[in-house]
């Protein structure tokens, strides 16, 4: 799919799009931003949706792009120290919160994260390396000293949270560890059911915004993460269950 | 003159294709270093996944086959009211992207009747190894199908009528006699299928979950490395494919030339 993009990207057609690369879990709210960019702007706008260690890749390897959007700050951290990003104009769009998902009826019947380890559920956490969520699920896990407990539950670590949503509300396993914007997908819509992670137990990460330094339309790119985090759009991420306010 | 345009015209379209083809094989295979191509080859995940592609693709061509060989003689031998239709059915698949397909047997295999009785008797097939290869028995049959029935309607159904004649009984003549006869289709067939099951990739990807070390493909281990920004061992696999390929072509040739003769 990305490739396809990419081509589509550097066919150059009509007029040079405005090039954002964006986690693949925030396509529902950027979707929307980017349409509302285009039409108060007047400039395409060219989304590559991919997992945030590949999208990392991608700029690094291509050097060109205009705007990185992963789904946790430690990927523009890194992309700072590798001169990938500018500082300039970096900035917090709101929160990411990892919550448990269950299919409809939650017939593993869990209650909290100390469920995962009971014995004979069935449980997917995304690949540690590939996405975001596996990464902050193992991190959740291990800081409440579940991680032993839980692994031999865990059926399948697929690399998208795409993937996870999909196994779970087609009931193919009890729990997963998502996003929270992720159960306010439509799709997910009546299919999934919402188990929150106490406070206190759970890492919370924040989705940044950065321009890519390989940009030759800095002042666009910086106009383009401008637009993402104006009031209008906090309304847009809050819709699309993305806290704008650090949750208590 | 005419002529001469419309010769020089295809011989143009067709070598300015086959250039890019070969151009982009040679680029991926020249892009890593070669030492850095032996030591992903050489790791441990690639070594797993190359073994984990080669015996869940034998399991899968010896399943496709056995099926080829049923449906394609069925198809061949028997006419039947819907015998049209059952044709348009086994080559859907090809038609549809592999993540449908691996939508579609999620849906069987992990989800409502079948997938209960499944359960009862406990057998999980959606994230195990079995996923594998019934995500590529799946992918590949229509394909082996196909060959398999267009070598049995090249066979005259008159030396089976003649076997019959002086005293085989059905089975005993497609055994001594059309299969025989097909060996170089049936060949073909089981080439193609076994190309096809080793370069699977949305379907297992969906029904097996594409988990590291465990259900990694060839083509997932590709994938994966992408996702890792592991350029070097996304780069091996490909080439791994691409070597296997070229070899099952090049035996599915000289096989489909015996077919000929």
């Amino acid at each position: 799919m990305a490739v396809f993009l990419m081509l589509f990207a550097s066919l150059g057609w009509a007029e040079e799009p405005l090039l954002v690369y964006c986690g693949a879990g925030l396509m529902k709210p950027m979707d929307e931003l980017k349409a509302a960019y285009e039409e108060e702007f007047g400039t395409p706008v060219q989304m590559i949706y991919a997992g945030s260690g590949e999208l990392f890749g991608m700029i690094a390897t291509r050097k060109n792009g205009d705007v990185y959007i992963p789904g946790a700050a430690k990927y523009t951290q890194d992309a700072l120290e590798k001169g990938h990003v500018v500082k300039e104009g970096m900035t917090d769009i709101c929160y990411h919160v990892p919550i448990i998902l269950t299919p409809k009826g939650n017939p593993g019947n869990i209650q909290c994260l100390e469920d995962l380890s009971r014995e004979g559920l069935r449980i997917a956490l995304a690949d540690a390396k590939a996405a975001a969520i596996g990464k902050v699920s193992s991190q959740i896990l291990e800081k409440n000293g579940l991680l032993e407990k839980v692994n031999p539950n865990v059926v399948t670590r697929p690399s998208t949270v795409n993937q996870l949503l999909i196994y779970t509300a087609t009931e193919q396993v009890d729990a997963v560890i998502a996003w929270e914007d992720q159960a306010t997908w439509a799709q997910g819509k009546g299919k999934v059911v919402i188990i929150p992670i106490e406070t206190s137990k759970n890492i919370i990460k924040t989705i940044p915004a950065a321009a890519v330094s390989y940009s030759k339309r800095p002042e666009e790119a910086r106009q383009f993460i401008a637009f993402i985090t104006s009031p209008e759009a906090k309304e847009c991420w809050k819709k699309w269950g993305f806290p704008v306010e650090k949750p208590e | 003159m005419g002529n001469r345009i419309f010769q020089a015209a295809l011989g143009g379209i067709t070598v300015i294709f086959s250039g890019f083809l070969i151009w982009s094989m040679v680029s991926l295979v020249l892009m890593p270093e070669g030492s850095e191509i032996l030591e992903s080859a050489l790791s441990e995940e690639m070594l797993y996944s190359i073994h984990l592609s080669l015996s869940t693709s034998l399991l899968s061509v010896a399943l496709v086959m056995l099926l080829a060989i049923s449906i394609g003689y069925l198809l061949a031998r028997f006419t039947f009211p819907g015998h049209h239709l059952l044709r348009t059915i086994v080559d859907l698949p090809m038609a549809f992207p592999e993540l449908v397909l691996g939508l579609c047997l999620l849906l069987l295999f992990g989800h409502g009747a079948f997938a209960d009785w499944l359960k009862s008797v406990g057998i999980h097939v959606v994230f195990s190894k079995w996923a594998i290869v019934v995500a590529q028995v799946f992918t590949a049959a229509p394909y082996a199908i196909r060959v398999v029935y267009g070598t049995f309607r090249g066979i005259s159904p008159r030396y089976e009528m003649v076997a019959r004649s002086l005293g085989y009984n059905h089975f005993n003549a497609f055994l001594r006699v059309s299969l025989p006869m097909a060996r170089g289709g049936l060949f073909a067939a089981a080439v193609i299928a076994f190309a096809r099951c080793m370069g699977c990739f949305g379907t297992v990807l969906i029904l097996a979950g594409g988990t590291r070390m465990y259900t990694e493909t060839l083509p997932i281990t590709l994938y994966l490395n992408i996702s890792y920004g592991n350029l070097a061992m996304a780069m091996t696999s490909g080439i791994i494919l691409i070597a296997i390929s070229l070899g099952a072509i090049i035996v599915f040739e000289i096989l489909n030339r015996e077919v000929v003769l």
